[in-house]
């Protein structure tokens, strides 16, 4: 995975050179430290999956235990016979990826305008874009669903995506993206006579590998985890997503069945992981191209 | 717009004439060309976004609750009653001066360790590099009923991981969750951990543009590590600083997630945050009065995020 | 399509109330009282046609099917779709489906939020068909929105006394509390010669207290709201509940905050004498390891006026935008019939709702559950008011207020009250 086409930035080269001999014990301090923070980072997490491990009665006990007393797979055996794993899987795939790539199409061709063409309104829309960034989210949700509800969406997959089909955070990271693509490749494309649209898709987008893998990212996580917005537009358990079928099965109204949660929370936890692990170095290429303007 | 458009198909062949007169024709197809890459976007956005903050805007200034819902032309206008009510209701001025506690605490806390663990991992000498990068970023992946579970145990009076470590060195610890003065403190614990990660990716980024150059140039000058990190790391590193402290901003001023699944916005509404209030009215039915706080949320952010650009805008 | 489109322009058109002229139609809606309840004309005789949908939370939706099974069992030609929806935010999902009027037929819906959706009109009431006698009476008037009934009750559950009887002994109790003055021996008994760390664990504030504080409120013979509709919460009763309640805590017998989990860990272990809770704690403190014979549940003890405790469970209810009103109202009566009753209580021990159901002998030689059968008799529920679920949450917080804050309760009741006040009850 590491033998992908190198991103713009090669993040190895630009990291500060190997230190004299005389730093050897500032790395190994630096070392220490750095592995302390990441125990606290995850020991969190390494609690999460011995406890998905244990029954309920000793997720109750207290003191709680670290290690499973009698550790069980009973969490996960439930997780996949009680829930209908794989039509959620489907479903929260679906929207997912739907959400994503509209994102990164509709966002790129509009961050494209924003940040290489010159036409009248440009400088109203990006204002615009900046300002419902701004908009807390709680605040639309009512009169989203009315709305999704009278176009006849209710329940379907398209009403499950269409709201987030084009953020307006997706347009502003790719015009962030997209102001450091030289003026020139493109003056010079136009010369050889390419027209914007084949501008746009051949020339622009091939370099645009880093941005759309963050922008990819922080789409997909946020539509993957999304919650609430799919309990209320999915009125059938055929349209459930992977968070919507776990809160069902693992919050009652008075207990919660904490080691359902945690083995619940870690599967649907583990598609993002192994996407972020995949891309992260484009991932951060594309952060440091967006951000520095 | 179609207008618009009619005029730019008529000139869209004079497009490449290099003097003066065809400037005003070559707009034109400009015009096209620009807002055709926009149009999707804008059709989405103007149905799907704009339209339902026009209408939770013109909600703001109705009384609509609950049993509106079905019928929510029937409301009666208030005008600025609901945002002149705001300012004296208690609660909601607890819930902004805890959120203001809040990001200006949590704020500084969480970029300043994503920039020390950005500083740590960009040595070259450090080995393991991706998973250092995957472990520090864990917690973003995660959803924040699984975290709260978790942290829920690990701040746990009695029996706590925390309380625990205390213990060995014969420290009785306090509940930090269900002490007043506490609760804020450890919800901003809890939040730098979550986000951390995050920062740590933006700053890795942004110290990797810096040239190396720069750094070997210092040498020779026999600068030491912190006139480095001073005179060269941090000034270079400005629009990085400009890029997180506005997400950063943006993100806190809305926090909830953390209080919601974690303390309910207690004890004694120490936790409580303006979202979670939002969010609290929104499900009491008091619509009206839920979209008049989102917007006077919504307006601290702007004024906020504006003053953030003003300071750290990189000078020229 | 026409029409789909206008629809579509609605909430943009809640812009345009700005600048035209309109407002809410003022009917003067008759104060609440207590009226006998009205109910809508019967649903005609005859076996059930047609497909329902019915939403409810958690467990119960996950075996609503077996409610389906059975009454298509006598109606053939009916059939019931089940959906199970999460508790977590069910309301948000009841309230978004009437605004977007995509509700189902039929849906469970806790019994505090029936004010406040029943008054958007969007609740069908009750036909006459359907016997009010037949329920416990406190659980009934759950579902009653201004002398209409929108609703009933499809299961029950009510708080009792729990407490360590090993404990009760050592402090001399050989018989449960019979009032609050012997609950309060018995808590300084228990903290003194049995030596529980808490005697009494009761809710100092937070979401849900009210469940906890007012039995003791309705115990001393108070009330939320009086006969015409106003406010009540700062009357004497309420003052004295709140000073014996927090006498438990000023006293240092009942802890200022327990964490999660820890309530049934310490009862097992003995160092929780007692709490107030209901049914569903008793597989839980039996999970927790306490032994059979060291606890036993009882009813509340009785204050200046009576031993009421809390009603509450999960109410069914026709929407107005049902699709098959009939076969919805058909299958509500189904579920409300005795039988029907014992069968749910077998399926997810969910307790009936409905008195006869209890003579059977899977509830009638069950000592413990015969006991919440026995407070069900006299056990009250909030208000069906629109605003209850705010109300809820100002009583939640003041009483935090009193009991954490230092607040006395003479101010605290009194900020209840006027809160309370502001609010109203959204007629």
């Amino acid at each position: 995975m590491t033998k992908l086409a190198a991103p713009r930035l090669n993040t190895e080269s630009s990291v500060q050179p190997p230190p004299a001999p005389s730093a050897r014990s500032r790395g190994i301090w630096l070392h220490v430290v750095l592995v302390v923070g990441l125990l606290v980072m995850v020991v969190p997490f390494v609690w999460m999956v011995l406890g998905s491990f244990k029954t309920t009665a000793e997720l109750r006990q207290l003191p709680p235990t670290w290690i499973p007393e009698n550790p069980t797979p009973e969490n996960y055996r439930e997780l996949f016979t009680r829930l209908d794993f794989p039509r959620y899987f489907f479903n929260s795939t679906v929207v997912a990826v739907a959400i994503t790539l509209g994102n990164i199409v509709i966002g790129s061709m509009t961050g494209y305008a924003l940040a290489k063409l010159d036409f009248w309104g440009k400088r109203a829309l990006f204002l615009l874009v900046l300002g419902t960034l701004l908009v807390p989210g709680v605040v639309l949700f009512l009169p989203q669903f009315v709305l999704v509800s009278n176009l006849g969406l209710v329940n379907t997959h398209l009403g499950l995506i269409i709201t987030t089909f084009a953020a307006p955070l997706g347009v502003f990271l790719m015009r962030q993206f997209m102001l450091s693509i030289p003026d020139d490749l493109i003056q010079a494309a136009r010369v050889d006579g390419a027209g914007e649209y084949r501008i746009f898709w051949n020339v622009v987008m091939p370099l645009c590998g880093p941005a759309l893998a963050t922008l990819g990212i922080l789409t997909f996580l946020g539509a993957w985890n999304a919650f609430l917005w799919p309990l209320v537009v999915a009125t059938t358990e055929e349209l459930y997503t992977l968070p919507v079928a776990l809160a069902l099965f693992a919050i009652g109204q008075q207990e919660t069945n904490f080691g359902l949660l945690m083995a619940g929370s870690l599967v649907v936890m583990l598609p993002v992981l192994i996407i972020f692990v995949l891309l992260q170095r484009y991932f951060t290429a594309g952060i440091a191209m967006t951000g520095i303007k | 717009m179609t207008q618009r458009a009619a005029v730019a198909t008529e000139g869209a062949t004079a497009a490449r004439l290099p003097d003066g007169a065809g400037r005003q024709r070559r707009g034109a197809k400009q015009n096209l060309i620009g807002w055709s890459f926009a149009l999707p976007f804008l059709v989405l956005f103007a149905v799907f976004v704009a339209g339902p903050i026009l209408a939770s805007l013109g909600m703001s200034f109705t009384d609509m609750r609950i049993a509106d819902i079905r019928n929510p032309f029937a409301v009666d206008i208030v005008g600025f009653e609901n945002y002149a009510a705001l300012f004296q209701d208690e609660r909601f001025l607890r819930a902004a001066a805890n959120t203001a506690y809040f990001v200006v605490v949590a704020m500084p806390l969480t970029m300043a360790a994503g920039l020390a663990i950005a500083l740590g991992l960009n040595q070259a000498i450090v080995k393991f590099r991706t998973v250092f990068r995957v472990g520090f970023y864990l917690p973003v992946v995660a959803s924040v009923v699984a975290i709260s579970v978790v942290w829920r145990l690990i701040l746990n009076e009695e029996t706590g991981l925390i309380n625990g470590i205390l213990g060995v060195f014969g420290i009785d610890g306090p509940g930090w969750l269900t002490t007043p003065e506490l609760a804020m403190p450890s919800i901003i614990a809890m939040t730098v951990w979550r986000n951390l990660g995050y920062q740590m990716v933006i700053f890795l980024a942004g110290l990797q543009a810096i040239p190396l150059m720069l750094y070997e140039a210092a040498d020779i000058d026999g600068a030491n590590r912190w006139a480095k990190f001073r005179y060269v790391t941090l000034p270079l590193l400005r629009p990085t600083l400009l890029f997180s402290a506005v997400i950063t901003l943006i993100g806190y001023l809305q926090f909830f997630e953390e209080p919601f699944v974690m303390t309910e916005g207690g004890p004694l509404d120490a936790t409580l945050s303006v979202s979670m209030y939002v969010i609290n009215q929104f499900g009491f039915g008091n619509y009206g009065y839920a979209a008049s706080i989102s917007y006077v949320l919504f307006l601290a952010i702007a004024v906020l995020t504006f003053i953030v650009f003003r300071f750290l805008r990189p000078q020229d | 399509m026409m029409s789909t489109w206008r629809r579509a322009l609605m909430p943009l058109a809640v812009v345009i109330v700005l600048v035209a002229a309109c407002g809410r139609s003022d009917d003067g809606d008759g104060e609440a009282g207590e009226t006998a309840t009205t109910q809508a004309a019967a649903v005609e005789e005859g076996p059930a046609t047609g497909t329902i949908s019915v939403w409810a939370m958690g467990t119960e939706g996950d075996n609503l099917g077996v409610l389906g099974d059975a009454f298509k069992a006598d109606n053939p030609d009916a059939t019931v779709e089940a959906t199970a929806v999460p508790w977590d935010a069910a309301h948000d999902r009841i309230s978004t489906a009437l605004a977007g009027q995509e509700t189902p037929d039929s849906s469970l819906i806790g019994t505090t939020w029936m004010g406040e959706f029943a008054s958007t009109g969007g609740l069908d009431p009750t036909p006459e068909n359907i016997d009010p006698s037949a329920f416990f009476e406190g659980a009934w008037n759950t579902g009653v929105v201004d002398g209409v009934s929108y609703g009933i009750p499809w299961y029950v559950e009510t708080r009792l006394l729990y407490y360590r009887t090993d404990l009760a002994e050592q402090a001399g109790f050989d018989a449960p509390p019979a009032n609050w003055e012997e609950l309060k021996q018995l808590a300084q008994g228990m903290a003194e010669q049995g030596g529980a760390e808490h005697a009494i664990s009761l809710q100092p504030g937070g979401t849900g207290a009210w469940q906890t504080f007012m039995p003791f409120v309705w115990q001393a013979g108070g009330d939320i709201l009086d006969e015409s509709g106003n406010f009540t919460l700062d009357s004497e009763a309420t003052t004295a509940a709140l000073d014996y309640y927090r006498s438990y805590f000023d006293e240092g017998l009942s802890p200022e905050s327990l964490e999660v989990g820890a309530l049934e860990q310490g009862f097992a272990d003995g160092t929780i004498g007692m709490f107030i809770s209901g049914p569903w704690m008793m597989g839980i403190v039996t999970d927790a390891g306490a032994e059979e014979g060291t606890w036993d549940v009882a009813l509340l003890p009785e204050g200046e006026a009576s031993r009421t405790s809390f009603v509450g469970g999960g109410d069914m209810a026709v929407f107005t935008d049902a699709a098959n009103r009939e076969t919805a109202w058909k299958f509500v009566e189904f579920v409300s019939r005795p039988e029907t009753q014992l069968l749910w209580y077998e399926t997810v021990s969910d307790l009936p709702s409905v008195e006869a159901a209890w003579d059977d002998p899977a509830l009638a030689d069950d000592e413990r559950l015969a006991r919440f059968g026995e407070q069900l008799q006299d056990a009250k529920s909030p208000p069906a008011i629109a605003t209850w679920e705010q109300i809820a949450d100002v009583i939640d917080t003041q009483l935090e207020q009193a009991i954490l804050g230092g607040v006395t309760s003479a101010d605290a009741v009194a900020a209840m009250q006027q809160e309370a006040t502001t609010i109203g009850t959204g007629q």
